[in-house]
């Protein structure tokens, strides 16, 4: 039989049972066990009543406590202990976490992950804010939204193999057929590279430092001066703390970045392989993530522009707003929510990256992430304890999002 | 229509406004770009150094090559064996729970829906390990069919999320005047429901087909080999083969890529409204 003819049967009991399922069900229910007849037909309705939920989602959630609840659970077990040969396995108390703990790999991991959560979010959800606005009032605006937004549809591992290709290095003989090499090689430390290479970047920086500086600020405040009438809780201020600190020590590395961008030693001329050069590799797999990312943030975001009254935007010009004010202080806040749901989103798409780590460098080169360093460990070491774990941190590292989510959702049903 | 603010800007910012999105778009696209050229490039282009020029030719057999020498057929097959029953599967289960979770007031409502949004957000990172032993305890690792149920499962609590979220939005009189005129409640979702929900199903379809297509985690995890590895499985180790032969890998991934963005620009208002919708509510 062909495998397609296959198919369409399986597809066709698959369908054909649900449907079955469902009919069958509702007819039992309301013939057989509960008859809205007879003497007690008034209760008889009332417990069908409660039981038909269940029948609808039944299907549904047998299939996500198979393939979720369990596995959660099994996972933590499997943390916790250790295979032994011939498929048994033995507590171990936390030994395993210890073991992580100890390696080099997953600090580097954790470091990686960082950047990444601190860079592609940021990156991608201003990039789309950015293509939004620019493409708001223009005719072609919704054509060039749809480009912008063509590589979302494009796999990871995709996206990879296309990146692949533009960081791809030649020995130096040869031409290079990579695009970053041969635009590089173009540069050599005239007026022009100085403009692109140093000075752009160094003012980028700086954009950066400032931005995130006053972030820090505005996170920071209230510690100092308390608003009037708002009386925040101790595990409220205590991340503030946190945050106001993090964010400035991020904004000072950038600001240092700024010197260094303007002052470092330029190897003009020569091919580079990019995805080999420690630390700055990272940058070069993230633009692959970020490059997806923007489109989904800008379809959001730009959807939510549209949104925005038309009036208060009115007002500020009547007002004499300038351009900049208008977007920062009139429809900035106005969407900040939708901003901060497009941030949620994206950073949990970056802490599960794999597939762009997987296929572009693996981990070598000091690029390794935490989802690659599991499968690292599972698939290659063979360390069912240790992959265990790392994947525990994975899920508490998306446990505050998922409650904040949670806890969303609870609020916009009220 | 009131003034603009982009015409109460100095010339100067006018012009940087205006120049900003087509370089935006150049850059964007210069991946795209260099990718479809290099995959319509002829080997001797590319042995001799022509990377950028115009191709001496139109290799287009390229495409020809790349399906001649390797599985691709197979692995796109197996895509499609793997994409299409979870659209189906997880769509349709999600119906009936968004119908579920929307329409009927009972006690774990609520609990219920919080766990559909939970699971949304579980790392597939944590379900590997269990998921995998799972999968080959019942017989199905390195099947199609494996790979596609356990997507089946994993889609459903953010297909449920959606529907339930669609079917909130639409007038529950409609509901309330079946009931009166004595229609059963099969009767009210298949009759009722069903038909409002169409454009929530089409827009779930195509994220749902997008999400699975470009899947490449769970093929490593749940399948091996050319016979039942999807697409983005073989465009991996497609690349890993042919380290050098650049139009090859190039073409073979514009194939791999050619579905899904198809299927966005026909359906580009569906998959977009269906963007908006499950990421904003």
């Amino acid at each position: 039989m062909s495998p397609a003819l296959q198919g369409l049967i399986t597809i066709f009991i698959g369908v054909g049972g649900c449907l079955a399922y469902f009919y069958g069900s509702n007819i039992f229910l309301d013939k057989v066990l509960f008859p809205a007849k007879g003497i007690h037909a008034g209760r008889n309705i009332n417990r069908a009543n409660m039981v038909r939920p269940w029948l609808f989602l039944m299907p549904a959630l047998l299939a996500l406590g198979l393939y979720l609840a369990y596995p959660v659970v099994e996972t933590f077990r499997l943390s916790l202990s250790e295979r032994l040969p011939g498929g048994a396995s033995q507590y171990v108390g936390f030994d395993n976490y210890r073991r992580m703990f100890a390696e080099d790999k997953f600090w580097e991991a954790m470091r990686n992950n960082l950047l990444w959560l601190l860079i592609v979010p940021a990156a991608a959800t201003a990039l789309g804010l950015l293509v939004a606005q620019l493409t708001d009032r223009i005719k072609w605006g919704s054509f060039a939204k749809s480009l912008i937004f063509m590589p979302m549809a494009i796999s990871f591992v995709g996206a990879a193999v296309i990146f692949k290709l533009i960081y791809d290095a030649r020995p130096a003989d040869q031409n290079q057929i990579g695009i970053l090499n041969a635009l590089w090689l173009q540069f050599d430390g005239g007026f022009g590279s100085v403009l692109i290479l140093r000075v752009l970047p160094a003012l980028m920086f700086a954009g950066f430092a400032a931005v995130v500086g006053y972030a820090a600020y505005l996170v920071g405040r209230p510690i100092v001066k308390p608003a009037a009438h708002v009386v925040e809780g101790i595990a409220l201020k205590l991340l503030r703390v946190v945050g106001a600190v993090l964010l400035s020590w991020v904004a000072v590395l950038s600001a240092l970045n700024v010197i260094d961008s303007a002052t470092l030693a330029m190897p003009y001329g020569e091919q580079q392989t990019w995805l080999t050069i420690p630390f700055w590799n990272n940058f070069f797999l993230m633009v692959v993530l970020i490059w997806i990312q923007t489109g989904f943030a800008m379809v959001i975001l730009s959807a939510a522009l549209r949104g925005i009254p038309e009036d208060t935007i009115e007002a500020a010009i009547i007002d004499g707003a300038n351009p900049f004010q208008i977007f920062f202080k009139i429809k900035v806040p106005q969407i900040m929510n939708t901003i901060v749901v497009v941030w949620t989103t994206i950073t949990i798409v970056v802490l599960k990256v794999f597939d762009i780590v997987f296929a572009m460098t693996n981990g070598q080169w000091e690029t390794q992430v935490l989802a690659n360093y599991m499968y690292d460990k599972l698939f290659r070491s063979n360390d069912w304890g240790v992959g265990s774990a790392s994947a525990m941190i994975i899920m508490l590292l998306v446990t505050p999002i998922l409650v904040w989510n949670v806890y969303n959702a609870r609020k916009e049903m009220r | 229509m009131f003034p603009r603010p982009i015409q109460s800007m100095s010339p100067a910012s006018k012009v940087a406004y205006k120049i900003a999105l087509p370089v935006m778009l150049v850059l964007w696209l210069l991946p795209l770009l260099g990718v479809a050229m290099t995959s319509i490039r002829p080997s001797g282009d590319l042995a001799a150094g022509n990377y950028f020029g115009i191709p001496s030719r139109l290799a287009f057999d390229n495409y020809l090559t790349v399906f001649r020498n390797t599985d691709l057929e197979r692995y796109l097959l197996n895509s499609f064996k793997v994409t299409i029953p979870t659209v189906i599967g997880a769509v349709g289960l999600s119906c009936l729970t968004g119908f579920a979770l929307a329409i009927y007031k009972f006690k774990s409502n609520l609990i219920l829906f919080f766990i559909f949004v939970a699971g949304n957000f579980v790392p597939s990172q944590i379900l590997m390990v269990p998921v995998r032993d799972l999968t080959v305890s019942m017989g199905m690792y390195n099947t199609t069919m494996g790979l596609a149920l356990f997507h089946i499962a994993f889609q459903t609590g953010f297909c449920t999320l959606f529907m339930r979220n669609f079917i909130k939005a639409l007038p529950f009189e409609l509901v309330e005047a079946a009931r009166v005129e004595g229609v059963s409640e099969w009767q009210i979702f298949r009759h009722v429901v069903m038909p409002l929900m169409r454009p929530a199903i089409a827009a779930l379809s195509v994220l749902v087909f997008t999400f699975i297509w470009n899947d490449f985690f769970w093929a490593m995890v749940l399948t091996t080999g050319a016979a039942t590895q999807p697409i983005t499985a073989g465009l991996n180790s497609l690349n890993g083969q042919w380290i050098a032969a650049w139009h090859l890998v190039s073409a073979g991934s514009i194939l791999a890529a050619l579905p899904p963005v198809l299927m966005f620009f026909l359906m580009q208002r569906h998959f977009i409204a269906g963007l908006t919708l499950g990421a904003v509510k």
